[in-house]
């Protein structure tokens, strides 16, 4: 998020789109009414009519994976009706940036594609420079080849009865949208955008988001009190987990992972610290060089030394353009090419895309390492449906793990706010924490290695690691010391002392921080800012729902970011009557810890606002995404259309297939498929469920597989209320109890009708009787630049069961 | 802990009270038949969070004699103010769910069942599986003769339940040994 | 003074923490169910079951509205639980004077099946259910323990979005008339259910009898041209008779 929960009850306008806020994140709409009570239209567009739109002012119904056709739309409207908040576009964004001649867009594809590869050269989507490499501008946004100009000729084909045609939603419906959120560009009202995994659960997930933020942007929402895009993060930690980077493709605060081509430090750090010669740019990650060595070291420790790069010569290299995403991995699996897997609270037998192949492939491993609370589809796969343990040669540890009130640590919400858990009681029976469990399992390795030598020991041998997981010092590392007496930026430190936030960390080996962005949270021996319970707050912060003095947020307790583009280039409030920032003269600020230091913009010594841009401004044109830098409409991978009215390109050009037997697709338009299966959580579940499922007093709330389907497919189908069906797509079929609801209905697109059908995706059959994955469904396939699959849309066809096989009747 | 603890602090107050029976001219022996003492007076009062979304709900556990007896939401966090959706409420069932895992469990290649194990032969166990695999399979350099240092042949899913502290032990220990095929929930 | 709910079904999002913190307080078990094309579950109030969102989707004025209703006891200034225990065995149901909590205590164990039949049938809302298991009836007690403690009842601690309410009666006939002014604006139909006889005031947006065939007041009086000794003389009877 960039606001955080409170913020959202400062909006004039909230839509709710690629969300279900009221039923997956229900303390959300405490705010979300506290918004609508205060006048603010609260605004739902989904594929279904759900307990969100129930309490919105209007729900808009839209075909599942044409968010961008709706939104281009909008942003087509919001131009022509010149909605847009004209100073802060100009002044804040890169709209008036000249774009280079070799970027071009025609009939879907960007320039520099290249057709075989299916990947873009993004060089050329560059713009115009001058001699010291800074992009050339212009304020008026009249130039033909400036990024406004050639966004608004982008989005003209977005017309209201293309758009209508398209998405299925009326064009009263559009409009209705379009009027009250545009409505929100008057720099003293602010519109909110809540999504979740309703956007980035498409192949064309990244972009779908960037259009909202281009939008966001358009309508100055972005920094101010009630403006935002608000990514409603899904998972209790997934913030925390994605900011200390348990994935491949980042190091922890969102460094690069080192690929093969970086042979040292050196060549690491300068690829990926970036220059700009305006000097009214902060250019954040020049610091760039400072993060990495700064972990290096807090990796290492006493090893981590100049000569081998503080580390960074052991750690792991990977190839440039390689994908080792869930969907690649499982993948390698599926094809013999792994041996060994852990899994740590994670079950992809039931939550991965296409789990008949997810199921198949665990069984080609020779071991693999469960860390878990209960009994899942993962842990149990060899004993699952039509699976014969006889011949399932994987050897199988399970490793019972602590529950939460079980341990103490930090987990940071949807807000960017790390707040500290305290350990209640013992764990149950035998179980560890997942910390210990990492840190035993690491040191049982290194004690073989000090015995036996073998394959390149070093790394392993010379980690910085206690052998007893103790959350409050693994706090205060990440948080990073100093590691020897030391004078940064003015002030002396001693060895040992803790860093007081990332502005101290150094690329020389004198500091460690296990993550950058969380420099700040423990910045003295004793100070857990983590723990703070402390409700002060100002006048001016009360106004804004503002507690900086509970627990910390990220970065150095930032509550709203990018609010240096809350004010104006005088450092004027855009909204006076709610300021979330205030200028006092001579670099002091009040209100939330302002974006980046120093006066106002047009003042001496003045930033420009979008800080962790080389550029300072923020990107309305976005060249660093891999499948083009303005968001176009693609159809899903598996669409019911058999043309994309937009243009010749069908599906997201830069979508990487994964191919094996067991990774089928529907044509486009296939009539064996002719429904849109969307799939989603529910309120008293909890993703794949295994810990809902087995709380029983929450099963019986929700106790069985479902499948919500409109009257008149139901009709059509002579399906009743309460009957189970039998959904079948090209990779399996999945059993469920019919929910006929006057919730969903039948979309009119491009002159036919299209059904649409949904169902959750939380009950597994280690819960006996209670249905099996729906993700026996779903495509391997994904966003370009995420890879997360699109789950939200695909095609099935739906008939009565049968016989009933997997549901307690 | 420092809590201030806007009306809770009434809530945990006497712990017991006497219904007001006098004047009903009743039989007072069934009516006191009805609890009056809350069952989580005199308990001790820890804060956790709630393991689901993201809204990060602060709850307070009630804990007797080392025992978990009941949860509800912390009034001084300030997004919910005490509340609690359906699973969060449920935050002491979740803990108590039977079905829970408590010992570490083995499955040998092509058994038909689990087998209650010790730490030390789960733990001694894995360690040899990973460093035979990756004695045998870690590349120094890749197919260009470029250094990767890496493991091609294992990898790490989750989790997105872990704290921050974990994750940060995790990540290092894992880039350590090479493995570097590592996933979690943040993308699906 | 005594102690009221005001349950704002127009802020309702059936989250249905309510439903669940219940049966936590409680220590109720799980009940088994099955999914038969409806949100809705358990289908219905139940010995372990004393908080339940009821869930009703209609058409209006071409707009989905979909209704949340969580179903309790409505803790009746005049109980007519009690008026039938009474005839039965003083003190079995009984009326709290403090909090106005209508309390069904172990006497009730002592009912025969058909007298609790007979009980349950004089409540205007079909709320008190008979436990097999326990056997005894039951229903809400306003989380008695905690209300006689400085608490508010579990469900509404629990309530993320300020639909469940509860104070001073005075204070939730406040609240409630202030809260339907505002939604009048957009629900004209909104109302306060039964406000003077209950302690648990409903306020709704569409006609009450879209929101559950007992959310319209039954009324479980004595017959006309009855006396109250008749009355109380003809509790031996099944009650469905005198007003089925």
């Amino acid at each position: 998020m960039t606001q955080h929960w409170i913020d959202i009850k400062n909006s004039n306008a909230v839509l709710i789109m690629g969300s279900n806020a009221a039923e997956n994140h229900p303390i959300s709409f405490k705010w979300v009414l506290r918004a609508k009570d205060q006048g603010a239209t609260v605004i739902h567009v989904d594929p279904k009519f759900s307990r969100t739109s129930a309490r919105c002012n209007f729900h808009v119904p839209l075909r599942s994976g044409t968010d961008i056709a709706f939104l281009g739309g909008m942003l087509r409207y919001i131009l022509e009706k010149n909605l847009i908040q004209r100073e802060y576009v100009a002044e804040y964004t890169n709209a008036g940036f000249i774009l280079g001649k070799d970027y071009e867009f025609k009939d879907g594809l960007f320039s520099g594609y290249d057709p075989v590869k299916r990947v873009y050269d993004r060089k050329k989507w560059d713009f115009a420079r001058d001699e010291n490499g800074t992009p050339k501008r212009d304020k008026t946004l009249k130039d033909p080849r400036c990024v406004f100009q050639v966004m608004k000729k982008h989005y003209a084909r977005y017309t209201l009865d293309m758009v209508s045609q398209v998405t299925g939603v009326s064009k009263a419906n559009l409009l209705k949208v379009y009027d009250a959120f545009g409505a929100t560009g008057k720099p003293d009202k602010a519109g909110t955008m809540m999504y979740a995994l309703g956007w980035t659960q498409h192949t064309v997930g990244v972009q779908n988001i960037r259009l909202a933020a281009i939008i966001q942007l358009l309508l100055g929402n972005i920094g101010v009190a009630g403006g935002g895009v608000n990514a409603l993060r899904g998972e209790p930690n997934v913030q925390g987990s994605t900011d200390h980077a348990v994935l491949w493709d980042i190091l922890p605060g969102y460094l690069a992972p080192p690929l093969a081509t970086q042979v040292t430090l050196e060549d690491y750090n300068k690829v990926l610290t970036p220059k700009s010669a305006d000097p009214m740019s902060v250019n954040w990650w020049q610091n760039f060089p400072k993060y990495s060595v700064s972990l290096f070291k807090g990796w290492f420790g006493e090893a981590a030394t100049p000569e081998n790069g503080y580390g960074y010569d052991w750690t792991p290299k990977v190839e440039p353009g390689e994908q080792y995403s869930n969907m690649f991995m499982f993948d390698r699996m599926y094809k013999h090419q792994m041996r060994g897997a852990f899994f740590l609270g994670h079950n992809p037998a039931q939550s991965m895309p296409n789990t008949h192949k997810i199921r198949k492939a665990l069984a080609n491993l020779d071991w693999m390492v469960v860390g878990e609370v209960d009994h899942t589809e993962t842990t149990d796969f060899w004993r699952g449906p039509d699976v014969d343990p006889a011949k399932v040669k994987t050897e199988v540890f399970l490793l019972p793990c602590s529950h939460r009130g079980e341990k103490g640590g930090t987990t940071t919400n949807s807000g960017r706010w790390q707040m500290w858990h305290h350990k209640g009681f013992e764990p149950a029976g035998t179980s560890k924490s997942m910390g210990q469990i990492e840190v035993e399992l690491f040191h049982a390795v290194r004690d073989l290695y000090a015995k036996e030598g073998g394959a390149f020991p070093e790394p392993i041998l010379k980690l910085d690691m206690d052998r007893e997981y103790d959350p409050e010092k693994v706090a205060m590392k990440v948080n990073g010391w100093f590691t020897r007496d030391c004078t940064v930026n003015g002030k002396e430190f001693k060895k040992g002392d803790q860093v007081p936030n990332f502005t101290f960390l150094t690329a020389d080996g004198s500091t460690t921080s296990l993550c950058w962005l969380y420099s700040g949270s423990y910045p003295e021996v004793g100070k857990n800012l983590t723990k703070r319970r402390d409700h002060t707050q100002t006048e001016m912060q009360a106004k804004l729902g503002l507690f900086p003095n509970f627990s910390w947020a990220w970065p150095v307790n930032r509550r709203i970011i990018y609010n240096r583009a809350s004010v104006d280039v005088n450092g004027k409030p855009f909204n006076p009557a709610l300021p979330v920032v205030l200028y006092e003269g001579d670099n002091k600020w009040v209100g939330d810890v302002v974006d980046g230091a120093g006066p106002p913009m047009a003042q001496p010594g003045g930033k420009y606002p979008f800080i962790m841009h080389t550029e300072g401004h923020a990107q309305i044109f976005g060249p660093g995404r891999v499948d083009g830098p303005l968001p176009e409409h693609y159809e899903p991978a598996e669409t019911p259309l058999t043309v994309n009215p937009f243009s010749k390109q069908m599906n997201n050009p830069a979508i990487r297939w994964i191919e094996s037997d067991m990774d089928q697709l529907a044509k486009h338009g296939d009539p064996r498929f002719p429904i849109v299966l969307t799939t989603y959580g529910v309120t008293e579940h909890w993703l794949s469920g295994t810990d809902s499922r087995n709380t029983k007093i929450i099963l019986e709330a929700e106790p069985q597989l479902y499948l919500e389907m409109s009257h008149e497919l139901a009709k059509e189908k002579g399906i009743a209320n309460g009957d189970v069906v039998e959904i079948e797509s090209i990779r399996g079929k999945v059993q469920a109890v019919a929910m006929v609801t006057i919730r969903v209905v039948p979309f009119k697109v491009m002159g036919k009708t299209v059904h649409l059908v949904g169902m959750p995706f939380a009950f597994g059959w280690t819960t006996p009787g209670v249905g099996d994955s729906t993700n026996r469904l779903t495509p391997t396939v994904g966003d370009p630049n995420t890879y997360i699959p699109e789950y939200k849309a695909s095609l099935v066809n739906v008939r009565k069961a049968p016989k009933i096989t997997e549901l307690e009747r | 802990m420092d809590i201030s603890r806007r009306g809770f602090i009434k809530l945990m107050g006497a712990g017991t009270a006497c219904l007001g029976l006098s004047g009903l001219g009743l039989d007072v022996k069934p009516a006191l038949a009805y609890t009056t003492t809350m069952k989580t007076a005199g308990a001790k009062e820890v804060v956790s969070i709630c393991p689901y979304c993201s809204c990060g709900c602060n709850i307070i556990m009630f804990i007797k004699d080392g025992k978990f007896i009941s949860s509800e939401g912390d009034p001084d966090y300030p997004v919910s103010e005490g509340s609690l959706c359906a699973k969060g409420a449920s935050f002491h069932a979740l803990h108590m769910n039977p079905h829970r895992v408590i010992q570490p469990l083995y499955r040998a290649p092509g058994s038909s069942e689990w087998v209650e194990k010790d730490w030390d032969f789960m733990l001694g166990t894995i360690a040899r599986r990973l460093k035979d695999v990756r004695d045998k399979d870690f590349k120094e350099k890749n197919d260009k003769g470029q250094v990767v240092n890496r493991l091609d042949t294992v990898m790490h899913v989750g989790s997105a339940l872990m704290d921050n502290e974990e994750c940060a032990v995790t990540v290092q220990a894992l880039r350590a040994m090479g493995v570097y095929q590592i996933d979690h929930q943040a993308r699906v | 003074m005594t102690k009221s709910f005001l349950i704002d079904t127009s802020r309702c999002t059936a989250c249905r923490g309510c439903q669940i913190a219940c049966k936590e307080w409680k220590d109720f078990p799980a009940v088994h169910t099955l999914q038969t094309g409806t949100h809705q579950n358990p289908p219905d109030l139940g010995p372990y079951n004393y908080k339940l969102i009821r869930f009703k989707e209609y058409k209006i004025n071409n707009r989905v509205e979909w209704l949340f209703f969580p179903e309790q006891c409505r803790h009746c200034d005049e109980p007519g639980c009690k008026a039938g225990a009474d005839a039965i065995m003083e003190g079995a149901i009984i009326k709290d004077k403090d909090t106005g909590a209508v309390l069904y205590t172990e006497l009730t164990k002592q009912f025969t099946p058909q007298q609790a039949e007979d009980v349950r049938s004089m409540c205007p809302y079909n709320v008190p259910r008979w436990s097999k298991e326990k056997g005894e009836l039951t229903k809400c007690d306003m989380c008695f323990d905690r209300i006689t403690n400085g608490a508010v009842p579990a469900c509404v601690k629990t309530c993320c979005t300020g639909c469940m309410n509860f104070g001073e009666r005075e204070a939730m006939i406040k609240l409630g008339n202030e809260r339907l002014e505002k939604i009048r604006k957009t629900y004209p139909k909104a109302t306060l259910l039964d406000p003077d006889e209950v302690s648990v005031i409903f306020l709704v947006t569409e006609d009450r009898k879209l929101y559950h065939e007992f959310a319209e007041r039954r009324t479980p009086a004595p017959l006309p041209g009855m006396g109250r000794q008749e009355f109380l003389a003809s509790l031996t009877r099944p009650f469905k008779a005198m007003f089925g």
